[in-house]
């Protein structure tokens, strides 16, 4: 006897003179399975819940008719047939009628060799009757990514629920009726017109060839024929398992791989997204900024002027423009140059003078190596990365109150939670996968709150939607507080055993935060301030998400204390379905961090200030090394500016396009004695560069990664990289040796081993142990074990074992918008690209989907300026102004301007303002005033390297 | 209810569905717009384009078929080629096989006026809506199962069980011992499934009258309906009572306009007597009914489909178990009946089982409604004693029109098999006609004459099928139209008799493996046809057939 389900177990069923005792709920089919006995099916599924359409897995129970085995759940004492000639010669019937008229072979088979109608109808030996090559073209190519054949359908069901109930993207169902039915895209639109996302969860879901993959990079070959390799998704923080088929030194396409994080699923990018990493612009050969090209200037067009004007057309850095400053030079000139440049100024000005940028796109190794690099070598703290303009707040927040800035639980533990608090995040758009299971959980018990200042697609699943005004987050969660304090609806006993300082909490919202003084502030009803405050109060769990709406401010820290406070409040830390999870945004940034690309911390946050840390990481690396904490992203911008900054070592980031002011960074990175950059293409960064260092896509090296979970995860090389490009650690290892850094390495695990044994968090981890679907840290046993989802349920690893309360008063944003500046500017992502550009721009499909910047505003706002959407507009201020083309939409709050910050040609942080948060030194990317003019088609662009002044607005008004 | 109801509502106030109202109501309603476009595709009453002035429909199914109306469609047509703003079109079954071939005009039923009423239509038509006037109801007939002698006498049954002090207990044992079963064609027995329903231990439960009769020949219920609706609405409130359920919904076929206004005059006349409402007839309890009208489609008396169309998705019948009796509407206890088994359930907890006993002929018990259409001189909707022989009823239905002899008979409407000329002395009910290798299912029995080609009608009866397939699952939406293009190959020479063969394993096949009863008896009528009317095969008669419609 086979046991399946588990120690419930209470159901015998009898199969095919086979007995298994099964849990209540299993379905035949699974029972079938589970003795090994196979029963063909098309609708089914394991991933989607049964549907029974295609009647292909009936089964005699011993009723009048027979029952499907995917839908039917087990009977105790049931007698089961899964075969006899009858039900043999049913299913033969029903192949027939499915292949009379199915096109053999059907583009599935043809391309991928998998049609499973097909490979049924051979098992079952029933002859095709339509040549697929007798059959006009019908095919709905509309979508850049996905061919629909509506002829090869066979009505299973698995494209809709993969649509709707796994990716909860609800555009695809059933159109018509009867032997006309078909599926149908939105209200039967081609799919390329549809609300279709391109996340491809349909493709993967089909049996046949009515919805198959279009070729992006040469052709589609099927698995057999390919080289297939388990890898990580190169784009996101959720860090989805991925299949990446290769063949000939090239990416050919990406499966979802079942995995804790993702089940399977991926997004657009994940899937479709890969292509630039074998783009002709790739850069081969180590660069030397030719002598006349001093002193330097930017270079291309773009970079030179933060108004592009309307005769440019979008896209990356034009290397026309750009590429005549450089000459090719060999890896030895190009490194010895670095090395003698950048010890020169150490030498002459101190390590101080020198600062790095490393990559949250990199790997731990690559990380760990170029903080080391910096700390080593340059003899400075000055090494930070783009997680300052992410969640450097809500590390600060996270690290003061509650002592550990990563998540305390999983995103996936969505599911185990009665609330579900999202907020300042569109993670439909930055965490797509992450939030196909908010969605998810949305249809089962959990209760969805988003708070944010737009729409985003999570409302239609939320119980509660509070778009509140921009920059009022403190004063929004400081009157949930009030309420859940006055209305009794805290965890006293998690107050009184696991924190400290309530009292000051307390009083403080309890003083200035009612409902009713905060609603206006807010933009929302003190009703739904109660709604909410009460729904949380009353949840026996809440879980929170949030994004970079609450950490890109000046109260970007105080922001995420709330959040903190909100949690420990209501006891909301360390068990099931409850938790802090500040969404990370890189692939790595997680890890990143952790490996201690952070001015003020070694690997694992050990301070650098600490003595004996330093002590220890002094004995660890043989050198010295600089006690005085670093500064970071924008500090070593406003240093280089001012001089104090001379030398600086760049990879893999584009600061001229993510960091805030760009007219401020243009200055900054021109004034650079020398600059190295290190990257896979000529960014606009590069162009202030004295070296260009050609380094490897992600897809080229192995290397581990940490996601927005904590999970530990191995990327591993696909392809080889083009012409003389390397691997980003060798790169490393060469300018630290060549400076006196103690490089021991042979491999790149040898470089994870040395950070592991530097960092508690990750101990007992090695590239052996992490699996297909890596660890969490802490894991505590990696050989048996997964990791820890749920963390501090007991204590929090601060001082006194305790969560502490910070108070915080309601702050407005740096910049409030006036008279001359009437309009907020909010920048953030879109779902098809990635940050700065370089990568999804030179994606064919993400830049066909998305290949124009835009302005989003609220038709109000619209009508109140003249415009209408599509219209060509001017937005300023006080720091810079762009021109892009003006879109109405109803998501965004009046008053209100979003602007996707991918596009260099209307750079959206030409006008962000760099002020920063106090404690997480964060920029205020999400709050500045702007504002907006229509342009005429006559009307010539403004003059070139003008970037108008507060004293001189250049919109004319 | 809520989202088809404004969908109808919609089409009401356009007469159509752009795509501009569609997102309209899908932003208003945060709804996706593939299950706008999963119902708006499925049910027929929805329409996208703008409508023409005039809309006639016209029945295509069997009876109307037997009474010309192919050939009166295209004479319509030629009539009316002219008129650009008139649109013809053959539908399924209207439920008017007592008056057939049955036409709608901008869904007005012309019943008693036939397609073949000559000139005058034609005025009528061109007219539209507005110079229509409704044709009168009929005048109320005396029915045995009918206790009442007046309006005053209304709902004493209720009353009677509630004075008795355990309404659920009597009515379950007088169901019971009547042994009263279903009469919407599966024949369960009614007072089990009440009884099935109040075991449930759920706090909501539903109850639910199925009024969606759509089978060719069958039109038993809208006689009660426009008749009887206080027996109806009785039943369902002595249902709602003893089960536990504070919710009635009446789902009611679109055709079916005025029935729909008696029966909700009878509810509006309950509500204000006190009988529907919080503390419904002094019960303490309180019990409404609501209407439902269909938005079309035969699949949808089918119950689970049903259920998916009160839960305002695509009809699509539900894979069982679950039975609504445990799992119905939104997951709770639903007990559903038809309307002739919720009449004659307030007749029999009224009298008793003895009476009910007493009813049948020949040691039959009880009583059946039974709808006589096809080639009798007075067809119609008559109450019958149960086991009364078939040649009874044709007599009592006016005898053979036009001096025929009966060639062939379904007894139960459109999906059971034909009895042939030397069955006549069946008696009508479930046992012995299950006996004689049919079914009495709704107890629509369409008489044919000898004049008609069976092999026309059988293939009709499976293209009506084929029509009102909803697609869901595979035999039946691909097994339905094979057999009609194989029939219409056979019928018109393009293929073999002998490839006939064929359909006895996609028979087995459709039968064994559909999800629903449709799938499961839709080549029932060709294959018994074939069997029994050897001769009537198209070798033998050189049969013509009509193009798929």
């Amino acid at each position: 006897m086979t046991a399946t389900g588990s120690d419930t177990a209470t159901i015998t069923v009898d199969i095919d003179g086979q007995s298994v005792c099964v849990a209540p709920g299993t379905t035949l089919w699974q029972a079938a399975e589970a003795l090994g006995i196979e029963i063909p099916g098309l609708c089914q599924s394991a991933a989607l819940e049964p549907v029974g359409v295609c009647r292909l897995c009936v089964v005699d129970v011993g009723e009048r008719t027979l029952a499907a085995s995917c839908s039917r759940l087990c009977e105790d004492g049931q007698q089961v047939r899964t075969e006899s000639a009858d039900i043999r010669s049913y299913r033969r019937t029903l192949i027939a009628l499915l292949l009379k008229d199915h096109p053999v072979p059907c583009d599935r088979e043809r391309l991928l060799g998998d049609c499973q109608l097909e490979r049924l109808a051979r098992e079952y030996d029933v002859p095709a009757e339509v040549s697929s090559a007798a059959l006009p073209d019908s095919r709905d190519q509309s979508s850049p990514v996905i061919s629909v054949e509506h002829q090869a359908c066979i009505l299973c069901d698995r494209c809709i629920r993969a649509c709707n109930d796994l990716q909860s993207n609800n555009v695809i169902g059933r159109s018509g009726k009867g032997h006309a039915t078909t599926i149908a895209f939105d209200l039967n639109q081609p799919m390329g017109d549809s609300t279709c996302v391109s996340c491809g969860e349909c493709v993967s879901a089909c049996p046949t060839g009515a919805l198959v993959p279009r070729p992006i990079a040469g052709s589609i070959l099927p698995a057999d024929q390919t080289t297939a390799t388990d890898t990580v998704c190169p784009f996101c923080g959720v860090g989805c398992a991925i299949t990446v088929h290769a063949s000939d030194n090239q990416i050919l396409y990406t499966e979802g791989r079942d995995s804790p994080v993702n089940a399977g699923r991926l997004c657009v990018k994940g899937r479709y997204g890969w292509d630039y990493a074998m783009h002709p612009d790739r850069l081969t050969r180590p660069l030397i900024r030719r002598s006349e090209f001093y002193p330097k200037q930017p270079l291309s067009r773009a970079v030179q002027s933060s108004t592009p004007g309307r005769h440019r057309p979008g896209g990356p850095v034009d290397y026309d423009e750009v590429l005549p400053a450089f000459r090719e030079a060999s890896w030895e000139e190009a490194l010895n140059v670095i090395a003698e440049r950048l010890t020169g100024i150490r030498e002459q000005h101190g390590g101080g003078a020198l600062a790095g940028f490393g990559s949250a796109k990199c790997s731990n190794e690559e990380a760990y190596l170029f903080q080391k690099v910096v700390r080593a070598g340059f003899g400075t703290n000055n090494v930070d990365h783009c997680t300052r303009l992410c969640h450097a707040s809500s590390v600060a927040a996270l690290m003061e109150t509650i002592g550990s800035g990563a998540v305390t639980n999983v995103f996936a533990d969505v599911s185990r939670a009665d609330v579900a608090l999202v907020t300042g995040s569109n993670a439909v758009a930055n965490h797509p996968v992450a939030a196909t299971f908010f969605k998810q959980a949305t249809k089962s018990k959990t209760q969805l709150i988003l708070v944010d200042v737009r729409r985003n697609e999570l409302a239609d699943f939320a119980t509660e939607f509070a778009q509140i005004r921009p920059g009022t987050d403190v004063a929004f969660y400081n009157a949930l507080m009030h309420v859940m304090i006055s209305e009794d609806l805290v965890d006293s006993d998690f107050i009184a055993a696991r924190t400290s300082g309530y009292a000051d909490l307390r009083a403080l919202v309890l003083r200035g935060y009612a409902p009713e003084s905060v609603a206006d502030i807010c933009g929302v009803t003190p009703d739904q301030i109660r709604r909410i405050a009460r729904l949380i109060g009353t949840a026996a769990s809440t879980i929170v998400f949030w994004g970079m709406g609450i950490s890109q401010h000046t109260t970007g820290t105080d922001n995420a204390r709330c959040l903190i406070s909100l949690c420990l409040l209501t006891g909301n830390v360390g068990r099931p379905g409850t938790g802090l999870h500040p969404l990370r945004g890189q692939n790595n940034v997680q890890g990143a961090s952790d490996a201690g690309l952070i001015p003020m911390v070694y690997p694992d946050y050990q301070s650098v200030a600490d003595a004996d840390t330093r002590a220890r990481f002094e004995q660890a690396w043989q050198t010295t090394l600089d006690p005085q904490p670093g500064l970071t992203v924008v500090e070593i911008m406003a240093a280089a500016l001012e001089g104090s900054i001379r030398g600086m070592y760049i990879l893999g980031e584009n600061p001229f396009i993510s960091d805030p002011n760009s007219n401020k960074v243009r200055r900054a990175l021109a004034a650079l004695e020398f600059l190295v950059v290190q990257d896979i293409f000529l960014t606009e960064t590069a162009e202030f560069a004295d070296v260009i260092l050609p380094a490897s896509s992600y897809f080229e090296k192995d290397g581990t990664f940490t996601n927005t979970d904590r999970r530990v995860q191995l990327g591993r090389r696909v392809l080889q990289s083009p012409g003389d490009a390397r691997e980003d650690w060798q790169i490393l290892c060469e300018i630290g040796r060549r400076m006196g850094v103690d490089m021991p390495y042979e491999t790149v695990s040898q470089v994870f081993d040395e950070f592991v044994g530097l960092s508690d968090n990750y101990r007992g981890l090695s590239y052996d142990n992490l699996g297909p679907t890596g660890k969490l840290w802490p894991c505590p046993d990696p050989e048996t074990q997964d990791g820890t989802r749920i963390l501090f349920g007991d204590r929090f690893p601060t001082t006194d074992g305790r969560g502490a309360f910070v108070a915080c008063e309601f702050q407005p944003a740096d910049e409030l918008p006036d008279d001359s500046y009437p309009l907020i500017l909010n920048t953030g992502r879109l779902l098809e690209h990635w940050h700065t550009g370089t990568m999804t721009r030179r994606s064919s499909v993400l830049h066909q989907l998305a290949p124009r910047a835009f302005a989003a505003l609220h038709p109000q706002d619209l009508e109140r300026f003249g415009c209408v959407s599509g219209d060509l507009i001017r937005v300023s201020s006080r720091r810079g102004q762009i021109e892009l083309e003006a879109q109405s939409d109803t998501s965004i709050r009046p008053g209100s301007v979003f602007i996707p910050f991918h596009f260099r040609e209307a750079a959206a942080n030409v006008l962000t303002s760099d002020a920063l948060d106090p404690y997480g030194k964060i920029p205020e990317f999400k709050f500045c005033a702007v504002a907006i003019q229509k342009l005429t088609p006559v009307e010539p662009p403004i003059a070139d390297g003008q970037p108008s002044a507060d004293d001189q607005p250049s919109v004319e008004r | 209810m809520q989202l088809l109801r404004e969908l109808s509502d919609l089409q009401h106030q356009h007469g159509y569905l752009s795509e501009t109202t569609l997102k309209q109501l899908a932003q208003r309603r945060r709804l996706p717009l593939y299950r706008l476009e999963g119902l708006v595709s499925f049910y027929p009453q929805f329409r996208r384009t703008p409508p023409p002035r005039v809309t006639v429909r016209v029945c295509r199914d069997v009876t109307c078929r037997m009474a010309g109306c192919q050939s009166g469609i295209e004479r319509l047509r030629a009539a009316l080629a002219s008129d650009s703003d008139v649109e013809i079109e053959p539908v399924s079954c209207l439920g008017r096989c007592d008056h057939a071939p049955a036409l709608t005009v901008n869904d007005v039923p012309l019943a008693p006026r036939t397609l073949n009423s000559g000139e005058p239509l034609l005025d009528d038509i061109r007219r539209g809506t507005d110079g229509l006037a409704d044709s009168p109801p009929a005048g109320r007939r005396s029915w045995i199962c009918n206790p009442y002698e007046t309006e005053e006498a209304w709902y004493t049954t209720l009353a009677g069980c509630l004075s008795d002090g355990d309404l659920p207990g009597r009515c379950i044992e007088r169901l019971q011992a009547s042994g009263l079963r279903g009469m919407g064609g599966a024949g369960f027995p009614t007072g089990r499934k009440w009884d099935l329903v109040r075991a449930q231990p759920s706090e909501t439960k539903y109850v639910i009258c199925n009024a969606d009769e759509s089978e060719p020949g069958t039109f038993k219920d809208r006689v009660i309906l426009q008749e009887l609706p206080f027996l109806v609405v009785e039943g369902l409130l002595l249902a709602g009572l003893t089960v536990g359920a504070e919710s009635g919904i009446v789902y009611i076929r679109h055709e079916y306009d005025r029935e729909r206004a008696s029966l909700e005059a009878a509810i509006e006349q309950a509500r204000r007597r006190g009988i529907l409402g919080a503390d419904a007839a002094g019960s303490g309890r309180t019990f409404d009914i609501e209407v439902f009208v269909s938005p079309g489609g035969y699949i949808l008396g089918e119950e689970t489909a049903m259920l998916e169309a009160l839960e305002d998705r695509r009809g699509e019948p539900r894979n069982k178990p679950p039975y609504p009796g445990t799992c119905g509407l939104y997951g709770q206890p639903t007990l559903i009946n038809n309307v002739e088994t919720l009449a004659l359930a307030t007749a029999i907890i009224h009298h008793g089982a003895a009476w009910w006993n007493a009813q049948g002929r020949d040691g039959f018990c009880g009583l059946k409604f039974v709808s006589v259409s096809g080639d009798v001189n007075q067809p119609g909707v008559h109450e019958i004693p149960m086991g009364l022989p078939i040649d009874e009823l044709i007599e009592r239905a006016g005898g053979l029109r036009g001096g025929q002899r009966v060639a062939a008979i379904l007894p139960g409407g459109a999906s059971s098999n034909f009895l042939t000329a030397e069955q006549l002395q069946t008696p009508l009910d479930f046992e012995s006609v299950r006996e004689a290798g049919s079914m009495l299912g709704t107890g629509a029995v369409i008489v044919i004459g000898d004049q008609h080609n069976l092999y026309d009608l059988a293939t009709n009866l499976v293209r009506f099928f084929r029509n009102e397939s909803c697609g869901k699952c595979v035999p039946c939406r691909l097994g339905t139209q094979h057999a009609v293009e194989l029939l219409d190959q056979v019928g018109t020479g393009q293929a073999p008799v002998a490839a006939l063969d064929e359909l006895n394993l996609l028979g087995d096949t459709l039968e064994q493996t559909s999800i629903c009863g449709l799938g499961q008896v839709a080549l029932n009528p060709i294959l018994t046809m074939l069997q029994r009317f050897p001769q009537q095969r198209p070798a033998a008669s050189g049969s013509e057939s009509e193009t798929t419609s």
